[in-house]
């Protein structure tokens, strides 16, 4: 019952975590329009947070820079379970233009943790990423909360 | 009390009752716009494979050229493919991609220069607006209309002209159009002044001839341009823009030459004062005017001043026609006939 309730409310509230690895902001001024009023991304049950011990979902943008290599896996730690992970943009993927010849870029970001969706995009649109938040967070957090017990 | 009536009374109005009941999300948010440039569209079949795609493309991993494996219909295709993980969907790869119909579609972006073109020429066309008379003939010849007037001047368009040429043939005046080439400026200023030099060497070895020339008479000389073509090859190794570029240079080259008799001197040191860069002295110990030809301007100013003809000065004319010989003319200046006699 309590269970019930618990996966009811997860599908319908979602607290997400900006982590920015590395990037140029491109991404994150796309997630900070996400919750202008045009997108309103709250009105999905959707809330951005800054600690990671609140989130259900890490959004991740940018391409892993030296520093994020252990940070990464620290932060990702402090989320607590269930947490899915979303790619947003390229750099985390693939680091994109930065991961040239000689660059310092660490991408993909899911050498270090585990990336459950990936959004392609340099930077992906709003509702790019809405969609693809929508799309996995919901479900993934609850079967994972399934998992878990 | 009333503006709490009036705040109430809104919610009573159709346009907003409307409004709350049929609320939607505006299709701008919700989806794609037409005009949004998406992730490059592959069509396999029209690709020539040749790379300029791969080429263009500002991110490492987002586009790569793949083969398909040959069968018994014949060989596989070669084609593109995109990576939307690292594709930043800039249209670069759509832009210069030179098959038509295009093997990359990216929105709207690949029509932004339909003419786009990359033509290896080692010429620029410019219409040099000093000399040019605005007959109009070159805009007139241009095949693709590259030319045209921009504020009263003729204007060669870099990304339409495709170096044909047309143009510097039907110019009628000598230079107003010029092909000029554009990759090694520094080789053509230094074989310039090597010619340049060259023939102001040979002129002056000259003395002899000089001081024997009468008033209305002419010098005339013949250099083959052999003498200085191993030394122009050095500099330049390509033999047809040397031999343009020393003919452009020898046409309209013109030296003054002053000769300076010390034997007719009678040191009267009238010149000195006279002289704008303070190159003749008075060498007290030698007891004889003394004069730095390298910083001379060959104003001819000393020429005017002496009066006793010690210094002439000369004008050399040179032009090269054939390819073989270069044409040298001198004659006296006659700045000061009256004076002299
Ligand atoms: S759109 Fe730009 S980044 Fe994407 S494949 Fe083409 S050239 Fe590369
Ligand atoms: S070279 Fe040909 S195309 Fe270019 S400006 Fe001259 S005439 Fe036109
Ligand atoms: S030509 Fe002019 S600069 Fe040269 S020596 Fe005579 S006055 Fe001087």
């Amino acid at each position: 019952m309590l269970d019930a309730v618990k996966d009811a409310v997860r599908k319908s509230s979602i607290h997400v975590c900006v982590v920015n690895c590395g990037g140029c902001n491109g991404c994150d001024v796309e997630v900070v329009a996400l919750l202008s009023p045009r997108y309103d991304l709250e009105q999905y049950g959707i809330y951005v947070q800054n600690n990671p011990r609140e989130a259900d979902v890490l959004l991740l943008t940018g391409a892993v820079t030296e520093q994020w290599t252990d940070n990464l896996k620290r932060i990702y730690d402090k989320a607590p379970e269930p947490k899915i992970v979303v790619a947003v943009g390229n750099c985390p993927q693939s680091g994109d233009v930065f991961n040239q010849e000689g660059g310092h870029v660490h991408a993909p970001a899911s050498n270090f943790i585990p990336v459950d969706a990936a959004i392609p995009g340099c930077p992906p649109r709003p509702s790019e990423i809405l969609e693809a938040i929508l799309a996995v967070g919901p479900q993934a957090i609850a079967d994972r909360g399934r998992e878990e017990k | 009390m009333s503006s709490l009536m009036w705040y109430i009374f809104d919610f009573a109005r159709k346009a907003w009752a409307d409004a709350f009941a049929n609320a939607k999300t505006n299709p701008e948010i919700a989806e794609k716009p037409e005009r949004f440039r998406d992730f490059p569209k592959v069509n396999k079949e029209y690709c020539i494979g040749c790379g300029a795609c791969t080429v263009s493309c500002p991110s490492p991993n987002a586009i790569k050229i793949v083969r398909e494996e040959d069968d018994e219909t014949g060989e596989g295709l070669t084609y593109p493919i995109i990576f939307p993980e690292a594709c930043i969907r800039c249209g670069f790869c759509a832009e210069v991609c030179p098959t038509d119909p295009k093997t990359l579609e990216c929105g709207l972006n690949h029509y932004i220069l339909p003419e786009f073109n990359l033509i290896p020429s080692k010429r620029k066309y410019v219409v040099d607006d000093f000399l040019c008379i605005k007959c109009k003939k070159c805009m007139k010849k241009c095949p693709v209309e590259a030319i045209s007037v921009v504020d009263g001047k003729l204007v060669v368009d870099q990304l339409k002209c495709i170096s044909c040429g047309e143009c510097l043939g039907v110019c009628p005046v000598n230079g107003a159009m010029k092909g000029v080439f554009v990759d090694n400026l520094q080789d053509q200023k230094e074989l310039i002044l090597s010619c340049v030099n060259f023939l102001e060497e040979f002129i002056e070895g000259k003395e002899e001839d000089l001081r024997l020339l009468e008033q209305n008479d002419l010098l005339q000389y013949d250099v083959p341009v052999s003498e200085i073509w191993d030394d122009a090859l050095k500099i330049m190794p390509d033999e047809e823009i040397a031999l343009e570029i020393i003919t452009n240079a020898v046409n309209r080259l013109k030296i003054r030459i002053i000769d300076w008799d010390e034997s007719k001197c009678e040191k009267c040191q009238l010149c000195i004062p006279d002289c704008p860069t303070e190159c003749i002295s008075f060498d007290d110990d030698k007891d004889t005017i003394v004069r730095d030809k390298n910083r001379c301007l060959r104003c001819s100013i000393c020429y005017q001043t002496c009066p006793f003809s010690v210094i002439k000065y000369f004008i050399a004319k040179f032009s090269l026609d054939d390819g073989e010989n270069i044409h040298i003319i001198v004659n006296a200046s006659n700045l000061n006939e009256g004076i002299v006699e």
